[in-house]
């Protein structure tokens, strides 16, 4: 697994934008982020829990028990119109630090 | 929205726990089912799936930990826990939370109570609406020299053309009354005569009826009454058909206008009927009856109006030569109504029960310090499972400052029980004492204390503990750890505890010989206070102000009180030891000269019959007394006192001079002086005596008298009797202020008794804490040595010898903090000054006296330890460990 650190803020926008297709359950997310970030991050249990609880109780997630894939029972989060103002906001913020940061290491 | 979801999730984590944890268990369960099965659809067998998912999850309870941190309300929720888990801690150490409640109780429960009686007395605002804008104006002058005396009608009138500080001056006089009328039969008030706008400057209304109208204190007004509502429901049975109703005040018909509420106690708690004050064109000065009361122009300060005053001042003394050094003081009116003692005294008393509660906070704090090592194992255990020291430390402290707020609500018992004895007690009449209660600002202030008390107690021990260092703590079995430094602290907060606990018996032991002192202050008579009654008798009728009417009847109230079983002698004054002054005037004296501009003090002249001094006990020290032939006609004569001579006649003989009243309108009434009587303290015990002379009743005539009998034991009973036949002679007279000797001189230091128990209530308070304090530290360092004290008896050391290591302990922090405390006791026991009668603030012997009683406390405290020292065994004290 590569060294990387989940900055601040950036689990939250991951969860997110892996909500934004789908409803899908808690190791669904994980797999989800891996696959949208090409492997780059594996979000562990011990992180996403807290998140998933924390964006829950924020208002931006809405939760609901159902079945898997593989017929077990899960809970499957999904995105509320305030998570999806969220993600939009979000993507904006992360753009305009991604670009400030791209120009800052561009610079001679 | 966000708003609304977290709310929601607040309510959901706070009271539907179970459900919330059980979908979590359920959710991290189903992700670990989930895990497992996407390794065993890999192809890895099913045991060793399941062990493979759970490595990756990291552990359910921790992942549930880590939801339960962010979740909302957590930090609330905790605290119910550890407020749950504080409170089975309490109540499985019952021995300790009992001790720490009861120390807690007592120090709060003091500071309640007078914070209660200072807020009341010193804060509250007074029941009128302008009363912090009021001030009331005094008078001082020598040669009367009364700090906050009167002036006469002459001196208002000065005042009222010249002022510019005030709105409305008004001027107020208190006086008994009689009150009759077809109601009821006459009895005796107290009554004021205020001007007309006085009422309204206040800003007080009446409950029923009017106050006065402007005006009706022009010359030629007819006589109102405004009466209290406390006469209004005795005498009138709380009709409103009172308005409008005549009575007589003072024999003077006065049609009743209005009723005050209860709350309006101006100028006195018991004042009951106001009348007013007609401003006759004065022709002469005196009498000094009066006050002003006036209110401040608005923006003008208490300071500022009395620099304007003091202009009026000076042009007094300028139109009245024999007004010396003359000041006017504007006091508030709160200042005024309090007078110049109570104020000091409550604030000493307020700083007295601030060190008791130090003490009580210190005593627990050291309890705490105690079982901090008795838990030091649970903590490290706690720490070692994984609680941070930040949530530790807020537990330790949740579960003592729970334990500060059962101490406060207990109590908040305690002080509501003192509060109300107080308040039925009312010792000395203190002023505003209606004012006092436990309100919700009392409340306000327990809590608050409550609080502050339980993280100072709980603060150093909790840090303290949470610093526990795992690996020796856990290795060394629950003993020792931390315990050198730990043992230090608690010998630093008992050094303390008995300083404090010094500097209050200190204070205490001055007061209670100063009291002392003022008990062993005689009035300057000998007969028993027990065996004197005494009563204040009004002739009502206004028949009686004819002198010849007047000495008849008070001839044969004497004859009838002589005649009552169990009376020896009877006489009438119209003063009385310890504090009841009569009258009081300058005076001349024959072949005197003083320098132009200059005359005699005022002095007490007290007119009496001739039997007073033989039934009080007061000595004829040379010439002879008064008889029954210093009647009108015969040479005028007087008696005068010791201190008189001393003081006017040091070296001239006094028998045969004249004396002669000098105020204004008395003529040239010589008296020769026959004879030299005893000093009597007419001013209070605590003043100096001043000179007085005496005039016969039957040549110096006033209708209201005070009847004094003498028994030959207890006089008390005789009351009722007495009563009873001296009312047969006029069913119009009134009588008023009986009883024994005994209980005017307990009322009139009802201050000082006042001040004393409580400082000493607070003193043995503070005794107790100390005595508990020292008790438990050597109590806890004998446990600590059990094995080093088997050791040395083993060797051979004597009980004695034990004995004597365990009270030398003791002895080594006693002498410590009663060093620190007499400094400290040295330094603050100034602030008694003004309460101190007849001793000094450093008094040597009592500074003694508390260092060695404290030093004998101590040492009982350390003995029982010791004692138990002794009787350890050497065997199992080695197998100790």
């Amino acid at each position: 697994m590569p060294n990387t650190n989940l900055l601040q803020g950036t689990l939250d926008l991951l969860i997110l934008k892996a909500l934004a297709l789908t409803e899908l359950h808690g190791l669904g997310i994980s797999r989800r982020i891996a696959q949208i970030t090409k492997g780059t991050f594996q979000v562990k249990p011990g992180s996403l829990f807290p998140a998933l609880h924390r964006m829950e109780e924020a208002g931006w997630l809405s939760a609901s028990w159902g079945d898997s894939e593989n017929n077990r029972r899960a809970k499957f989060y999904r995105l509320t119109a305030a998570g999806r103002r969220q993600l939009q906001a979000e993507t904006r913020q992360w753009e305009t630090i991604a670009l400030a940061m791209a120009s800052a290491l561009e610079a001679g | 929205m966000p708003l609304l979801s977290r709310l929601a999730s607040l309510h959901r984590n706070l009271f539907a726990r179970p459900r919330v944890e059980r979908e979590l268990d359920d959710e991290v369960r189903a992700y670990l089912n989930e895990l497992a099965g996407e390794k065993r659809a890999a192809g890895i067998g099913a045991a060793e799936a399941m062990r493979a998912a759970r490595i990756e999850l990291g552990g359910v309870e921790q992942v549930k930990e880590e939801v339960r941190q962010v979740r909302t309300g957590q930090m609330l929720h905790e605290f119910f826990d550890d407020l749950r888990y504080g409170s089975r801690m309490l109540r499985k150490n019952a021995t300790f939370t009992a001790v720490a409640v009861l120390a807690l109780a007592l120090g709060i429960g003091v500071n309640t109570a007078m914070f209660s009686v200072a807020y009341g007395i010193l804060f509250r605002p007074l029941p009128y609406a302008n009363a912090g804008r009021v001030a009331v104006v005094f008078m001082r002058y020598f040669p009367r020299d009364f700090a906050f005396g009167t002036m006469c009608m002459r001196d208002y009138l000065m005042w009222k053309e010249d002022n510019r500080a005030f709105e409305s001056p008004s001027l107020f006089r208190s006086l008994r009354m009689d009150i009759a009328g077809k109601e009821g039969v006459p009895e005796q008030v107290q009554g004021a005569s205020l001007t007309a706008g006085l009422i309204s400057t206040l800003g007080a209304r009446p409950l029923i009826g009017r106050i006065f109208r402007e005006g009706e204190d022009k010359p030629g007004s007819s006589s109102v009454a405004v009466i209290g509502e406390s006469l209004w429901r005795r005498r009138f049975a709380a009709s409103s058909a009172v308005l409008g109703q005549t009575i007589l005040v003072n024999g003077a018909p006065s049609a009743v206008i209005g009723v005050m509420p209860a709350a309006f106690q101006f100028p006195r708690r018991d004042t009951e009927v106001w009348s007013n004050l007609v401003l006759n064109p004065p022709t002469r000065y005196g009498p000094w009856f009066y006050r002003g009361v006036a209110r401040l122009k608005p923006g003008l300060t208490l300071a500022q109006a009395q620099a304007e005053t003091n202009h009026i001042g000076l042009r007094m003394m300028r139109e009245n030569p024999s007004y010396k050094r003359l000041e006017l003081p504007v006091l508030s009116l709160r200042d005024a109504l309090l007078g110049p003692t109570l104020k000091p005294a409550i604030l000493v008393l307020a700083g007295a029960v601030g060190l008791v509660l130090l003490i009580a906070v210190v005593n627990v704090a050291n309890l705490m310090l105690a079982r901090a090592t008795v838990r030091e194992r649970e903590m490290a255990l706690r720490l070692s499972l994984g609680a941070g020291r930040g949530r530790l430390v807020r537990q330790l402290l949740t579960e003592s400052v729970l334990l500060a707020v059962l101490g406060g609500a207990a109590g908040l018992a305690l002080a509501w029980g003192s509060i109300e004895l107080v308040r039925a007690w009312n010792p000395g009449n203190l002023p505003l004492i209606d004012s006092v209660r436990l309100d919700g600002r009392a409340l306000a202030f327990t809590l608050l204390v409550s609080m502050l008390t339980g993280v100072l107690f709980g603060l150093a021990p909790a840090l303290e503990s949470a610093r526990a260092d795992l690996n020796s703590t856990l290795k060394e079995g629950g003993r020792a750890g931390a315990g050198r430094t730990r043992g230090r602290a608690r010998a630093v907060l008992v050094v303390s505890e008995i300083s404090v606990s010094l500097i209050l018996l200190v204070g205490a032991g001055l007061l209670l010989r100063s009291f002392a002192n003022l008990q062993r202050v005689t009035g300057g008579f000998s007969t028993p206070p027990r065996h004197i009654l005494t009563m204040l008798i009004s002739p009502g009728n206004r028949k009686y102000s004819d002198q010849a009417a007047g000495l008849a009847f008070y001839d044969e109230a004497i004859r009838r009180a002589r005649q009552t079983p169990g009376v020896e002698s009877a006489a009438v004054t119209d003063a009385l030891p310890p504090d009841r002054q009569g009258d009081a005037d300058t005076f001349a004296l024959e072949g005197q000269t003083l320098p132009p501009g200059v005359i005699n003090p005022i002095i007490s002249d007290v007119t009496v019959s001739p039997d007073l001094f033989h039934t009080m006990g007061i000595p004829l020290i040379r010439g002879r007394g008064f008889s029954e032939h210093d009647r009108q006609g015969s040479e005028p004569v007087a008696l005068v006192s010791e201190g008189f001579v001393r003081r006017f006649l040091p070296d001239r003989e006094a028998l045969g001079t004249r004396i002669k009243q000098s105020g204004p309108g008395y003529g040239d009434n010589w008296m020769r002086i026959v004879g030299v009587v005893g000093n009597v303290k007419y001013l209070g015990l605590a003043v100096d005596t001043d000179p007085a002379y005496y005039m016969p009743f039957a040549q110096s005539y006033g209708p209201r008298m005070f009847l004094v009998v003498r028994a030959p034991g207890d006089a008390a009973p005789l009351a009722e009797r007495l009563r009873r036949d001296i009312q047969a002679i006029d069913p119009g007279i009134t009588l008023a202020q009986i009883g024994t000797m005994e209980q005017a001189l307990a009322l009139s230091v009802s201050q000082p008794r006042f001040d004393t128990m409580l400082l000493g209530l607070f003193a043995a308070i503070a005794l107790l804490l100390a005595a508990v304090g020292i008790y438990g530290l050597i109590a806890y360092w004998v446990a600590q040595r059990t094995q080093e004290i088997g050791v040395r008896m083993a060797l051979g050391a004597a009980r004695a010898d034990v004995v004597r290591m365990v009270i030398g302990q003791g002895a080594q922090l006693a002498a410590i903090g009663i060093a620190i405390g007499l400094a400290g006791a040295f330094a603050l026991t100034r602030l008694l000054r003004t309460m101190l009668f007849g001793i000094g603030v450093t008094d040597a012997a009592t500074f003694v006296a508390a260092a060695f009683g404290l030093m004998l406390i101590v040492l009982l405290a350390t003995f029982l330890p010791a004692l138990r020292a002794t009787r350890v065994s050497p065997v199992v004290a080695l197998r100790y460990e």
